[in-house]
């Protein structure tokens, strides 16, 4: 089954052509389309066919998004999600997470294929064991043992104990990690599956943690009795009980692309390549189900309590999720590097020890509401390394507030919107050091959920030239005088040696 | 008198020295274009190429020159090599022998000759043989007669000793610097014969030159001093010394300090202090000789005995002194080499490693000089016989030369010259001998014999007191044999000689014999010359079943896969000695060259191709490697691969980390070092290893996979790479390249991706419990 929702209206057909007019003038921007996604508007969704119905919200908030979707069966030989070395589609859902068994090209090292081609993957985990309770410790995810669910007894509800309500607004975030939730998202997020636990991989991080009362158990062999449930899970789990809140229901995954050494064989940005993976512990966080699912909470008033039903965030929350992994948000990418010496313009092929250089970069963001690169100047803590072998300068690179460069003028008159100050510039200097060699300017900003920023440019930095060297030097002078005395002498000599002959050979002929 | 064979009587004088000096002319062209021709069989049977490694790295360098002119050559530095460190070439480096090539390329440019700086390069050292021959014949000419000189030209010409490094092609320093060393030679001897200050500045002249074109100055700059030195305890301190020796030294010192690589070390290392000792001794024995003539006997001797002691102990002081201060550098390593021959292998390895710093085996010395080796203690000892200070000089050389060439292989080369000057000498005095046609005097002529027209040896001996004036007369006469028959053809009556030979038969035996040895000595120069010695080593061969050259020519195959087919700026790690060649050739960033200045650098490659894969992939991220070559002789039975200089790599490795690699690790416990299944564990891990015989056994399809350099049957699972990949293979297997892969996408470490690609499932994880243990 296969449908792919393609109409375009000539109304954003012509919006498109004017919006490309415009962005042909940026530097590099080429690929954003008609979508919020900042690399690409193809989604594939693998889900069983009895179960599309079950995600409508969700599917239609993507192409409401402007995404196109495809929808295939987990067992159907088309479309392939490779061919001919190229990823299909931009972007792939696995919503089959309760599905055992795929087709031949849907396997864990196709899935990190794709990844490494640059499509970004939604998987989603279910109480079975199959292809990617496998593939989940690649990612350095920590799965409890199978089929035991997430359970919770608070707070008090009608529903079953495994399906959770999860307050985004409590979660806490370090402030270095994107927030994957906006305001936007009110309400509780309902979750049913299993949880996770994250080893220590700087390239994961967690977008939704359980809640502090949960723990992973399976509570329907144990004769019904809590406390044996409770037993048997932490007897299964090994180390004790899979529980609380450093366990996530939904985790992030960056790629690392780029991370290379950015010469030789591994230049490039990379930024293009990087692809990104959410896990989520359960499908059904996407499904209709939750999402019209109303979360009854009671709240304390002064007489007695009050019971209060809101409507569930589940619809926002996936398509956020989603919207992340898409590469909606936190998605940087450096436009330009420049660097020259003070004072002087224009590119140049080689340094001399002890000058000063001028480092500039350009940086934007994606901004998924208007679809375009904007400048950023957001980042606060980008460093600037100056490397050979180990990094001589490390350097912040701050912000350029204020006045626009020569380079950027009419892109901000294009963005005559954004305030001038923020030109997404980025600059600093520094004084090369005194030792030659081959430097490398080492841009690396790896923050969780932001895309990372990767960049390496290589200079030789030189010895002075054999006239480059100061020529008086007042510490020299006893050289100097040196060889000046050694210079008057000789003369002196000469002189008194060619007087001196004559007489003597008078005095020698008198003789 | 008689003579042996009848002499023609109607030849006037200067017909007989036009003729010999024509003779001379085209017996001289005749020697250069031997010299010539001999150094071509490389171009002849391979092709116009640079060979080996350094002249690669020369060759590059010229280019530059040639392309960009002297100052940019001077500030060339090159970010291509010792990657990330960079080389400042323009100071680093002996600038002569390019500069020589880029006069040549200028020069015949202007002319309109659009000759390619590469056939420059390839026919310079033929080129400056036969000047070499030339400044020989000179120099020869000085000791003995002109006759002798061309006997030393043609023995230069064409001795193997010499050849070997001045095929052509070979362009490397020695090629120019053995024509610099024997022409400054011969103008110090030159200067101290005549006490010219203006030969003692050519000589420095030519110093300078040989200081820019060759490390092997230092060479003259002992040699000199020496020479001074022993004169003056002969006592034969004369004007002509001082003034040959202090203008040659300070010309030469001054001038030599203009070149960057040198710059002030002719001030503050301990080579060149013998040459500024003995300058300071020079002083002061003019000093002396000066006060001598101006004080009575009695008081000079007082003098004299307080003075050398009171200047002994301050300049040998002052010299500790420095030396311990720092102010002078102590010897260097590879000095300390040349006295203690197992120095090198114990402080410095990366000395050692070099095949061309070995001792010297005794064929080597029949191998490159054949007939010469005999005859040139013989030269040495006619040498002793008329002991002018010229002499002394060539005795002098003998000795160190011999020294220094047993040594070390490569110091061969500096023996040669001597030798050539010491065998043409002695030949020449058996030729004067056996040539002479006068007959000596019977014994009842030699008492009738008168003493009026007194010459030669008679005289001498009769009247000691006629002295030195008769000697000199003596050595004028017998300065050439040509002269001696014009003589002989002069004067009818002849001088009476005690000593001679009887009649024809006897002196056609030993010429014959002569002759045939010279004979001998061509067919033996030319066999190895053509054998030997004129492999460009870049290019190899090897003949087939029909006799046919088979050419094998792996390594250019390498070096081109490398140009066309990965990116400009990509690294390549290989082992120094091919650093020159991946620069030259493929044009690729390179780690380690044969250039060795910094032997951290070249352990940290050893460090990585000894260590296992684990280990030796962070080395290479971090040095931004992108390719790796290894040499591999297995297949074809090539030895001079780099699992045989493998050890060397570990020793170099060890020398920086003792704690990480050690040598004994790789042999197997019986002390063997082997490649079969028998290998040691940190062998076989080691990267070298995986990187020979990666998918070495499969080639044999399950059969015994054999080593045929080795002759050792390699394991059938062979070694597997998760952090390498093989990117290319020559034909012959003799270059293997692979790529360094990149980080795994997802943070893991390239083994579980490897693993997990060829669908390994991974053990369950637990999370890291956050409890401490109570204990």
């Amino acid at each position: 089954m296969r449908t792919r929702s393609s109409f375009i209206s000539p109304l954003s057909w012509s919006f498109f052509t004017l919006l490309l007019a415009s962005l042909a003038t940026l530097a590099q921007s080429s690929k954003a389309g008609k979508s919020a996604s900042s690399t690409g508007d193809s989604v594939l969704v693998i889900v069983e066919p009895t179960k599309q119905a079950e995600y409508s919200i969700f599917l239609h908030g993507l192409e409401k998004k402007g995404y196109a979707v495809t929808i295939r069966a987990p067992k159907a030989d088309n479309p392939l999600l490779i061919e001919d070395g190229l990823p299909n589609f931009s972007h792939v859902v696995l919503l089959a997470s309760d599905t055992k068994n795929f087709a031949q090209d849907i396997s864990p090292q196709s899935l990190v294929q794709l990844l490494s081609l640059g499509t970004n993957l939604v998987l989603t985990l279910g109480l079975k064991q199959n292809m990617l309770t496998s593939l989940a410790p690649e990612f350095s995810l920590l799965l409890p043992p199978p089929a035991t669910p997430l359970v919770s007894f608070f707070p008090e509800r009608a529903d079953s104990p495994s399906m959770i309500p999860i307050d985004v607004s409590r979660q806490s975030i370090p402030n270095d990690i994107l927030s994957v939730f906006p305001s936007q998202v009110t309400g509780k997020v309902w979750f049913s599956g299993t949880a996770f636990a994250l080893n220590s991989n700087p390239l994961l991080f967690p977008i939704l943690h359980a809640p502090l009362e949960s723990f992973a158990a399976d509570l329907t062999d144990a004769s019904g009795l809590v406390s044996d449930a409770l037993a048997d899970a932490s007897e299964k789990g090994g180390e004790g009980l899979w529980a609380g809140s450093s366990l996530s229901v939904v985790a992030g995954f960056q790629t690392l692309v780029g991370g290379g050494t950015g010469h030789g064989a591994d230049a490039g940005l990379g930024e293009n390549d990087q692809a990104r993976a959410v896990w989520v512990g359960g499908s059904s966080l996407f499904s209709d189900e939750f999402a019209k699912k109303q979360v009854v909470e009671k709240i304390q008033q002064e007489r007695g309590m009050k019971v209060v039903e809101n409507p569930s965030g589940n619809k926002q929350a996936a398509l956020e999720i989603a919207g992340w992994a898409f590469q909606e948000k936190g998605v940087l990418r450096i436009d330009e590097v420049t660097h020259h010496k003070v004072n002087q313009t224009g590119l140049v092929e080689m340094y001399t020890t002890n000058d000063e250089i001028v480092y500039t970069t350009r940086i934007s963001s994606f901004n998924p509401s208007t679809r375009k690169w904007e400048p950023y100047s957001g980042l606060k803590d980008l460093q600037l390394e100056f490397t050979m072998l180990d990094p001589h300068v490390r350097t912040a690179l701050l912000p350029v507030k204020g006045k626009t460069g020569l380079f950027f003028s009419h892109f901000s008159s294009i963005l005559s919107s954004s305030p001038p100050l923020l030109t997404g510039t980025y600059s600093t200097t520094f004084r090369a050091p005194d030792r030659h060699g081959v430097f490398k300017f080492v841009i690396s900003y790896k923050r969780k959920g932001f895309t990372h920023l990767h960049h390496t440019l290589s200079v030789p930095v030189v010895p002075p030239r054999h006239d480059g060297y100061p020529r008086f030097l007042s510490a020299a002078w006893p050289y100097y005088a040196g060889a000046i005395s050694t210079s008057i002498g000789f003369l002196i000599f000469c002189t008194i040696y060619v007087a001196g002959e004559a007489k003597e050979e008078k005095k020698s002929k008198k003789e | 008198m008689s003579t042996a064979y009848p002499l023609p009587t109607n030849i006037s004088p200067s017909t007989v020295a036009n003729t010999a000096s024509l003779l001379r002319i085209v017996a001289f062209g005749l020697i250069s274009a031997a010299a010539i021709a001999s150094r071509l069989f490389a171009v002849i049977n391979f092709e116009s190429i640079i060979h080996e490694f350094d002249p690669w790295f020369n060759y590059r360098a010229t280019r530059v020159l040639a392309a960009k002119g002297f100052y940019e050559f001077w500030n060339w530095f090159d970010p291509t090599a010792w990657y990330p460190l960079g080389r400042v070439v323009g100071g680093t480096v002996y600038p002569g022998l390019m500069a020589t090539s880029g006069v040549i390329y200028n020069f015949l440019h202007y002319f309109n000759l659009p000759v390619d700086i590469r056939n420059i390069c390839v026919l310079l050292a033929p080129g400056f043989s036969a000047l070499t021959a030339w400044a020989t014949y000179m120099f020869t000419a000085e000791m003995k007669d002109p006759s002798a000189g061309l006997l030393a030209a043609a023995f230069i010409g064409i001795v193997p000793g010499y050849i070997s490094r001045s095929v052509a092609g070979s362009y490397d320093n020695e090629a120019i610097a053995i024509f610099l060393l024997m022409f400054t030679f011969y103008l110090w001897i030159k200067a101290l014969k005549v006490g010219s200050a203006l030969y003692g500045a050519l000589a420095a002249v030519f110093y300078f030159y040989m200081v820019a074109a060759w490390g092997g100055y230092a060479f003259i700059t002992n040699m000199i001093p020496v020479h001074a030195l022993v004169l003056l305890l002969m006592g034969r301190f004369s004007g002509r010394l001082y003034v040959a020796y202090c203008s040659w030294y300070v010309i030469g010192t001054l001038s030599s300090m203009q070149v960057p690589f040198v710059g002030f070390q002719p001030v503050r290392t301990s080579e060149h202090m013998g040459a500024l000792g003995v300058f300071g001794l020079l002083q002061i024995v003019a000093f002396a000789s000066l006060v001598r003539s101006h004080v009575s006997s009695k008081q000079f001797q007082n003098l004299l005995a307080i003075s050398v002691v009171t200047m002994g102990v301050l300049g040998a002081g002052a010299f500790v002194v420095m030396t311990y201060k720092g102010w002078i550098a102590p010897w260097t390593g590879r000095f300390y080499s040349l006295w203690d021959t197992g120095y090198a292998k114990k402080y410095i390895p990366i000395i050692a490693s070099v095949s061309e710093h070995q001792p010297t085996a005794w064929p080597s010395f029949f191998m490159d000089l054949q007939l010469l080796i005999f005859l040139f203690p013989a030269g040495v000892v006619m040498c002793f016989r008329e002991l002018r200070d010229e002499h002394v000089f060539v005795i002098i050389y003998a000795v160190v030369a011999s020294y220094f060439a047993g040594v070390m292989v490569r110091l061969m080369l500096t023996l040669t010259p001597v030798v050539c000057v010491s065998a043409a000498v002695a030949l020449s005095t058996l030729l004067d001998t056996y040539v002479e046609a006068r007959e000596p005097d019977a014994p009842e002529e030699r008492t009738e014999a008168n003493g009026s027209n007194a010459d030669g040896k008679k005289a001498k001996k009769a009247g000691g007191a006629v002295g030195s004036q008769a000697g000199t007369a003596a050595a004028a006469a017998a300065s050439s044999t040509i002269s001696d028959l014009v003589s002989a053809t002069r004067s009818s009556a002849g001088s009476p000689r005690q000593k001679g030979i009887w009649g024809a038969d006897a002196r056609l035996v030993i010429i014959l014999n002569a002759i045939g040895m010279l004979v001998f000595f061509v067919f033996h120069c030319t066999w190895v010359t053509s054998n030997a010695y004129s492999s460009p080593s870049v290019v190899l061969a090897s003949t087939n079943p029909d006799g046919s050259q088979h050419i094998i020519d792996d390594y250019r195959e390498a070096y081109y896969w490398l140009r066309m087919n990965t990116p400009q700026d990509a690294v390549v790690m290989s082992w120094w000695d091919y650093g020159y060649q991946i620069a030259g050739m493929a044009d690729r960033v390179t780690l380690v060259d044969n250039n060795t200045w910094n032997n951290t650098h070249i352990a940290t490659v050893g460090k990585a191709m000894s260590s296992p894969e684990e280990v030796a992939y962070p080395i290479l991220r971090k040095h931004d490697v992108d390719y790796v070559l290894v040499i591999f002789g297995g297949l074809l039975g090539y030895s001079g691969d780099d699992i045989n200089k493998f050890l060397w790599m570990v020793r170099i490795a060890q020398g920086v980390w003792p704690d990480e690699i050690q040598e004994p690790n790789y042999f197997t416990p019986q002390g063997e070092y082997r490649v079969d299944d028998r290998a040691s564990e940190t062998m076989r891990t080691s990267l070298m290893y995986k990187m020979s015989y990666y998918r070495f056994s499969e080639l044999y399809g399950g059969g015994n996979a054999v080593d045929r350099v080795r002759n050792q049957q390699i394991p059938k699972v062979g070694p597997t790479l998760d952090y390498l990949e093989e990117a290319f293979t020559t034909e012959n297997w003799i270059v293997r390249i692979y790529k360094v892969r990149k980080e795994d996408a997802l943070g893991r470490d390239l083994k579980t991706a490897n693993a997990f690609a060829q669908g390994k499932k991974r053990k369950r994880g637990k999370p890291v419990s956050r409890r401490r243990a109570i204990v």
